[in-house]
């Protein structure tokens, strides 16, 4: 049998095996050194920016939800501040209903000492969007009226200072336009993220379908008594 | 060691690749031709430069994707107050990755070089094989589809008041890489291939 050398198949093959060699040897460094986490609002992904001007009971000021993050926070560690962000619609019925909890919460987990909770601080945030439903109209006088539960804005067919609950002490960032909510893909209001100290999305109303907020917090956010 | 002068790693082999593409590239290397034969020729001196701009294309877009890692992982890499500031573009999730399947662009850099360093590398070993005219002209029309990408990238970079010095230097190596598959696509058309 005569055996015959094919010089241009090789040399494309032996080119072609090297290049790939390059290519699996950059991808095993890349690999090997780093781990990558994809940006997205799934738990475990790093949570999307949030921007845009916030109110806080003062005054409209800019907003940066990564001035929050803290990238050298270690699990369990007790002094990284967690995030707790609920996307609302001031004209939205669920919304106004679940107020009155967020007030509760925002109260027993935001820091103050006289709420026994010795676990690590939740800062609460919330985005006001206004949906594209019929009667949905928001402002910013409406949120400040929701928040501050003051009287002369409709609020879901009621006046907001009739809304349940006590006064909000946590800020609430204009999301009108629903950039925010477009940008963490919220479907429908109220959705609620808790996220960790390091920007890491820990848990979502979305993908935990019967539990709510505050049994998030209680599971996830490390105590001193645990 | 400083981001800027690691940038240096990939900048400067991608200059000296793109000035033995340029025409005047004989005036740099003719101390070095005896020891080189191939840089005596024009065909051998475009060759070289394209295979130096490929080799440090996929450098530079292999550590594009090794900061866009870093930075997901809540690191920094190249963040800075100024202009130049390849974490603020790298590490804008709205930008950092192609629209349609989401891969990182130094990821897309990475292949894309690979595959130009593949056609230019078996096309320089083989110069008188039947395809490596197909190759050149491949690689031709890869780079200058690049430029769409170029501009798409320097449009999100507007954008954003940023300028990402990792992505710089990759765009500039597909320039650079165009006009040596060009240059190397005209003289395999003329009769003069093997005298150049």
């Amino acid at each position: 049998m005569k055996y015959t050398y094919d010089d241009e198949a090789d040399v494309r093959t032996t080119t072609l095996i090297r290049v790939l060699a390059l290519f699996f040897v950059g991808i095993m460094i890349i690999a090997a050194t780093t781990s990558p986490i994809a940006t997205g609002t799934k738990e475990g992904e790093r949570a999307p920016a949030l921007e845009g001007e916030f109110y806080n009971g003062s005054g409209w000021s800019d907003f940066n939800l990564e001035s929050y993050w803290d990238a050298g926070w270690v699990e369990g560690d007790i002094t990284g501040q967690w995030v707790a962000i609920e996307f609302m619609d001031t004209d939205c019925p669920y919304c106004v209903q679940s107020a009155e909890k967020m007030a509760v919460d925002a109260n027993d987990f935001g820091g103050d000492a006289s709420s026994g909770w010795d676990g690590a601080v939740v800062n609460f945030i919330a985005s006001a969007t206004e949906l594209d439903i019929s009667g949905h109209d928001s402002s910013r006088a409406e949120i400040i009226a929701f928040r501050d539960k003051t009287a002369g804005e409709e609020c879901a067919s009621s006046d907001c200072g009739s809304r349940p609950g006590a006064a909000h002490n946590f800020p609430y960032i204009d999301d009108l336009d629903q950039e925010n909510m477009k940008k963490w893909k919220v479907s429908g209001t109220p959705s609620y993220y808790l996220i960790q100290p390091d920007g890491i999305i820990a848990w979502s109303s979305s993908a935990n379908p019967g539990e709510n907020l505050r049994d998030a917090i209680l599971t996830l956010v490390p105590r001193e008594s645990a | 060691m400083d981001s800027n002068l690691q940038l240096m790693l990939y900048l400067i082999p991608t200059l000296l690749g793109f000035l033995l593409i340029l025409p005047f590239g004989r005036s740099l290397v003719t101390p070095l031709t005896e020891k080189y034969p191939s840089l005596a020729s024009e065909r051998g001196r475009v060759f070289s430069g394209l295979l130096l701009t490929c080799l440090a294309g996929v450098a530079v877009s292999f550590q594009t994707l090794w900061i866009s890692s870093k930075i997901s992982e809540g690191g920094n890499f190249c963040a800075s107050n100024s202009i130049l500031s390849c974490d603020d573009v790298i590490g804008n999730p709205e930008y950092n990755t192609d629209p349609i399947f989401g891969i990182p662009w130094g990821g897309i850099g990475a292949f894309v070089f690979c595959v130009l360093l593949y056609l230019v590398y078996s096309s320089s070993k083989e110069p008188n094989a039947d395809w490596v005219s197909s190759y050149l002209k491949y690689g031709t029309y890869i780079t200058f589809a690049g430029f769409f990408v170029i501009g798409m990238l320097v449009y999100y970079e507007i954008q954003m008041e940023k300028i990402c010095q990792y992505c710089t230097t990759a765009h500039f190596a597909n320039i650079a890489a165009f006009i040596g598959f060009y240059r190397l696509m005209r003289m395999n058309e003329s009769k003069d291939w093997n005298t150049i």
